[in-house]
Order: structure tokens, then sequence, then C-alpha cells
């Protein structure tokens, strides 16, 4: 469904996303993982348009999307979500999750203002489609909250308010970055339960990017890994994390024949990931 | 799918649908007759100087109105909606110019217009194609609504010329631009390239004023301008233009064109901005440049800020605000013994401190009396003993004339507003009817309370909060051994209870 193809890019001299090529069939889960910094964001910037590729190309339903606008891109059926919530805040929950589906309005301003009967229809329509979609989350989003603003909606709310909004662009494939962040273990275990579901009853496609390894090994066919820019493993979740490489990239490696550097001790003392 | 669908709850099903909609064209209906006897009874009351105030705040109300869809809805600071009143305006005044104007224009010395000026010519050849036929007073206001729709097209132009190459920037540098293409539009028609069709700095006199003063023509372009602009806000498109308010960014990623949309709100609302400008110049009386200054935009800026950027509703009140003091606003202007200034301004403070201790009680804010309250009191009892007395001490017995007071009685007020309500009178809430039937879409019923233990936390610290301990129970017994919340130990409690 989506093929990405020896895809690079550079801000300046700096190689955010060297030579990747990756694959996604239809009705896959495929997860991105990797450090931070790896080009998770950026690889999700660079299929939607965000970002115009170096080098590359990437391909959806056969056809380039190389080029195109972000909004020309969604309605080919590829949306996203963002890693940092990027909702129209003061906007009803309704609301946000009716104006991904307005490109699909095919009636002028003029026979909107005039509530044309084929406007209503489509109007109703529209509204059906959003509430359809919002069903996913249960009762979290439905009744009253509907009219509420985004504003005024838990964290984890506005995340599934988010995965909504994307659902509703009427998209086939699914970028959902980070869909779990900011949520506590109940939640996302909800949210890893809602992935599925979306593929198995919605028939989407996903590429997610997210951190917390028991959701990403929950839920994901396959594995991507990247690190600085690179593609550094693919496979199944099991191989993925027993590979030396991945193993590499989040914990940093001893260096051979030799005691640890101090940057290393260093480094392994603020429980992060170094070279 | 069928699944997903029936967990959509009755409530939704309703809530998700617009509602009582018949009801609301009824009310509506009735509010518009409600007016038509308010607007027939206030012209009534026979006085000018009313019926000028209403009929200049319904065609500001056009200019306000239209300058919210793109401020307030599409997000984007214009400062330009001058210049497309002055297109409208100028565009009203050639097609409205009868045979007695243009003699009177040819026959002053000082004119940049003659009888092959561009201008005169046109005017001439609108009353070949049939033009002339409508100068009668009954059929003059044939010639009024096709010289204003006119006016309004040539604007809309002028708001895609200006949109499509300005649109693509974004804030500060768009306002900028914004303001630029305003003055440019103003500055070029004084020039001599436009004096043919503009007359240069003496203008068109002679513009028949009984439809810019009359309120039912005002009031009628104002009724079909709401009713364009806020179906439109109401619409898919609506939603969109607002959506690009709130992030460009994400917009673009659900798929919406922001460059069509922008360019279609400036368009639409430059249109009604040239309607804005032709019952402007009727209003008037004549066309000059002079009465399409920056300032005209400012008032217009003051109108949105103080009622609401964004509601319609409120961009009315601040109109209505704004035109108010502009038309009532004279005896601050007039001259007054010093004394006399002082107990006003002692008066003011006093309840300036008046507002602040009620303000801080409502907001319940302590100490009541704060050092502001005690401040601006005692220096406003001051100024009023000071004043009241100063006669009889033989103080102050000068006056002073209080030019510009106005102004800054105007802006004094939008300062209070800024400081105590920064989005406005009524914010970005809108007029709804359903408001009025105690309709909350946004509220839970009691059943839904009572079933969300979330939401029942609030219920939870309540002694006897029975209901939700139930729900609790409920919860609890779905996850046996497990707390309710992570982190919460509220329910933990309720529970021991």
């Amino acid at each position: 469904m989506l093929e990405i193809e020896n895809l690079s890019k550079s801000f300046g001299g700096l190689k955010a996303m060297n030579d990747v090529s990756l694959n996604v069939g239809k009705g896959e889960i495929v997860s991105v993982i990797g450090p931070n910094g790896a080009g998770k964001t950026t690889l999700f910037n660079l299929i939607t348009g965000v970002y115009q590729p170096s080098a590359g190309d990437v391909r959806f339903e056969g056809q380039s999307i190389v080029g195109k606008k972000p909004s020309q891109i969604v309605n080919l059926g590829v949306a996203r979500t963002f890693q940092n919530l990027r909702l129209f805040t003061n906007l009803t929950v309704l609301e946000n999750v009716l104006i991904p589906q307005h490109y699909k309005l095919h009636s002028t301003w003029l026979s909107s203002v005039f509530r044309t009967p084929g406007y209503r229809k489509k109007e109703r329509e529209m509204r059906e489609y959003a509430i359809d979609k919002l069903a996913f989350f249960g009762p979290r989003l439905m009744s009253f909250r509907l009219h509420q603003p985004v504003y005024v909606l838990s964290y984890a709310n506005r995340r599934r308010t988010e995965m909504a909004r994307a659902m509703a662009t009427g998209a086939k494939l699914l970028l959902l970055d980070e869909p779990s962040a900011g949520m506590n273990p109940k939640e996302t275990r909800e949210i890893t339960q809602i992935i599925r579901r979306m593929r198995d009853e919605g028939g989407y496609t996903i590429l997610l990017v997210e951190h917390k390894m028991n959701l990403v090994g929950e839920i994901s066919d396959r594995v991507v890994v990247l690190d600085y820019g690179e593609k550094i493993a693919e496979g199944s979740y099991k191989e993925v994390v027993n590979d030396p490489k991945v193993i590499e990239a989040y914990l940093g490696k001893k260096a051979e024949g030799e005691e640890e550097t101090e940057i290393q001790k260093a480094a392994k003392m603020d429980g992060r990931s170094s070279e | 799918m069928a699944s997903v669908s029936q967990r959509i709850d009755a409530r939704t099903q309703e809530l998700a649908f617009p509602r009582h909609r018949g009801r609301n064209i009824l009310l509506t209906l009735g509010g518009l007759l409600a007016l038509v006897i308010i607007l027939w009874f206030l012209e009534g009351l026979g006085s000018s100087k009313l019926n000028q105030a209403l009929a200049l705040f319904a065609i500001w109300g056009v200019a306000t109105v239209s300058l919210n869809l793109v401020n307030g809805t599409l997000g984007i600071l214009s400062l330009g909606h001058h210049g497309f009143m002055l297109i409208g305006g100028y565009t009203t005044g050639l097609l409205i110019l009868s045979e007695t104007a243009r003699d009177r224009i040819l026959s002053s010395g000082r004119s940049s217009m003659n009888e092959t000026t561009l201008g005169l010519s046109l005017s001439r050849g609108l009353d070949l194609i049939g033009l002339d036929a409508l100068t009668t007073p009954e059929t003059l206001w044939i010639r009024f609504v096709i010289a204003v729709l006119v006016g309004g097209v040539v604007a809309a132009i002028a708001g895609l010329i200006v949109g499509i190459p300005s649109l693509r920037l974004r804030g500060d540098y768009l306002a900028i631009v914004t303001f630029g293409f305003g003055e440019i539009i103003r500055l070029s028609a004084s020039t001599r390239i436009f004096a043919p069709l503009t007359n240069g700095a003496l203008g068109l006199p002679g513009i028949p004023s009984e439809f810019g003063k009359s309120v039912w023509w005002t009031f009628g372009f104002l009724a079909i301008t709401v009713f364009i602009i806020s179906k439109l806000k109401y619409s898919s498109y609506g939603r969109a233009m607002e959506g690009i308010r709130e992030d460009e960014i994400a917009a673009e990623a659900m798929g919406v064109n922001l460059a069509y949309h922008k360019v279609l709100g400036f368009a639409i609302s430059a249109f009604f901005a040239g309607i804005a400008g032709g019952l402007w110049v009727s209003w008037l009386g004549g066309v000059r440049l002079d009465f399409f200054l920056f300032t005209l935009t400012f008032f217009f800026l003051v109108a949105l800020s103080a009622g609401g950027t964004g509601s319609i509703t409120g961009v009315l009140l601040g109109t209505a605000l704004v035109v108010f003091v502009r038309q009532y606003g004279d005896p601050l202007e007039e001259t007054y013994a010093l004394a006399t200034w002082l107990i006003i301004a002692g008066v003011t403070l006093l309840l300036a401190a008046a507002a602040t201790y009620l303000y801080r009680t409502f907001q319940r804010q302590r100490p009541r009396m704060h050092p502001a309250v005690y401040g601006l009191g005692i220096v406003g009892l001051i100024a009023v003993l000071v004043g009241w007395l100063a006669p009889n001490l033989g103080i102050l017995d000068g006056t002073f004339r209080g030019f510009g007071m106005r102004a800054i009685f105007l802006s004094v007020l939008l300062i209070v507003i800024m400081i105590f309500r920064p989005e406005g009178i009524v914010g970005r809430r809108e007029f709804n009817w359903g408001a009025l039937f105690g309709e909350r879409p946004d509220q839970p019923t009691d059943e839904e309370r009572k079933q969300d233990a979330w939401l029942s936390n609030a219920q939870l610290n309540r002694p006897g909060g029975a209901a939700a301990a139930e729900a609790v129970a409920e919860v609890q017994a779905e996850v046996p051994g497990k707390p309710l919340l992570e982190t919460g130990d509220e329910p933990v409690e309720a529970e021991d209870k």
C-alpha cells in the first residue's frame, strides 16, 4: 500500500533521513521505533508532504506522492495525528471531526449558505460519519462531549479526538505519532485495543511511532527501527528487540577490550542512551 | 461496522444533528418582526439624530460583521477594510451620479473631471443603457440597489487581487500588507491617474442620502449581511475557516485547501465592505477621500475587540457601543468650567472604585477592599470635594473645552474591557435560541453523571453521594481487586463508607 524507496532528507549538513526503504502492506500494523532524534517524526513529515525529500520516492497505492501538498495527500487517503496534539482547540469535538470531511463536500459556498437540499444531505452524512468514527472510543467522546470545546477535554480524550479526526478524513492509511503519549497504563491498554479494532473493524492500515514497548510488542505485525535517520533493523517484535544493533542503539555498547569511558559511565548513570 | 454503530446511544444521535430547526426559524422570524416594530416605533419618535445613529449603526454593522469574517472566523488580522469601502463608495457614487450632480462638477472650475474624462463618460454611458430612467423619486431606489451591489462586486474583485498574492503570508506580515493595500487604494484614488474617476480631492458631491439615512434600507442590508455571513459561519466552509484560524498546519493536514478558503473569505468580506462603503457615502451625502481614512478601520477594530472577535453577536454589540459614543458623545466635547471637569473626573474615579469592589466580590477575590479600591475612592472623593468647593474658595475659575474627549472616552472604555474581559464582552459565544430554553448540549444529564465514574468524582467527595458509590461499586465489580483510579484516593474512601 505504501512504498518508501531510498528516502533521504538533509537539513543543511544534517542528514535527518538517509536512504530509508520501507513497505507497508494493506491491513498491516507497522511500528516505527528508535531513540529520540532517530527521525521517526521526520519520516511522517516526509510522507505527509510537510517536508519535501532530498532524494527517494514515496508511493501510495502505486502513485508517487512526492511533491504534493499536504491537503492533496490527505485526499488520496493518508492521514496523520501529531506528536504534540494539533487539534482545533476552541472548536467542539464534533466540529473537529467534521472539518476533515470538508474536502469531500462537493457543493459551492453559496449552496452551503442557502442550505440547498444537496448540501443538507451531505452535512447529515458528514455528521453520521463523524459519530461513527467517534464511536470507536466508546462513550468517551459521545453524547454531551460532542459539544464540548476541545480545551476542556482531558489529555487522553484529546488524543482520542485526534485519532477520530484522522479517521474521519476517510483515509485508508493512518500515521499515528505516539498515540499513547501522556496516557496512564489503563488508558494505554485501552488505546492498544482500539488501534487493533481500527484495523480489524475499520479496515485501516496503520503506521505508528511509539515509545511504549509493551504497546508496540502487542499489536505490531512488523517493527522498523530507525537510528540517526537510518533503518537499522526490521522484522517481528521479537526479532527486533534481540537484534544487537537495536540494543546498541538504545543502550550503547561497551568498547571491546577496553574499560568503559567516562562518558559511557555517566550516560548509564543518567539512564540515557549513548553511543 | 455494525458493531461500532450499535454503540451510538440515543442522546448522541440526537445531539449530533441540528435540532429544533422549525422552532428556531419561527423564533428568528418573530425576532425580526419585533425588530421591525421597534424600528418603526423609534422612527416614529421623529428624532433625526436618533434615525441617523440607527442608520449609522446598521451601515457600520455591515462593515464590522464582514471584517469579522476575516479577523474573527479566518483569524487573519486585516487592516485594509477602509480601502475596500472606498472602492465600493466611489463605484456607488459614480453609478448614482445624477444629471444635476454632473452639471455641478462641470461648472466647478477646479474639477479634475470634464465631459471627456472617464468618470463622467462612464456615468453618461450608463444613462444611455437605461439608468437615467431610474432617476425619478419612485425608481431611484432601483438605481441605488444596483449601484451598491456593483460597488460590492468591484470591491470583491479588488479583494481577490489583493488577497491572492498576499494571503500566503502569516500573522503580522499579512496585517502590514493588508494595511499597506488599504492605504495604497486610498492614496492612488487621490492621484492624477485616478482623478478622472474620483474627481481628486473634491470628490463626488450630491449623492442621494435618502437611502443611507433610512433605517429601513440600512437595516435591510444589515439583515442580509448577517444572514449570509452567519449561515456561512455555521456551514462546512465556516468550520474549515475556523480550522484555519485554530491551526493552519493541522487544517492543511486534514485536507483543507488553505489558499482557497482564505481568498474566498477575504473576497466575501470585501464584497460586504464595498456594500458598506456604498451605504456610507449615501449616509454622508457625497464621496470624498477623507471619508475613508484608516480611522474608519480603527473604529471597526475597536468594535470587534470590545464586543468579542469571532462572534457576530458581540461584534454588533461593539458596533452599537462605538456608534453610540460617536453620535451621542457631543456633551463630552463641549466647554465646561474647570470645577465641573474635576467633579466629572472624581465621579468617574468613584465609579471605577465601586466597579473594582463589585468585580472583586463577584470573582471571589480577597480582600474585597483592595488598595486599588481605597486609592481610587479617596482620590475620587478629594476631586469631587475640591470641584464642589472650588467656586467658594475662588480657585479653578477657568473653562476647558473637551476637544477629542470622545476618542479618549472610547480608548478608556476599551482599556477597561481589555483588562476585565480580554476576549470582549461576549467573547466567542454566539446568541442562540436553545440557550434561552435552558438547552445545554455540552453538559451531561444526571443519568450520565451517575454512569460515568470519572465525572462523579465530585459527588464521591460529597457525604451521602449514594448514586456515585453505586457507580463505583459497579465498576469495581468489573475489575475485582483493582482500585478504580490508579492515582485517586477518593474512590477508595467512598468504598470504605
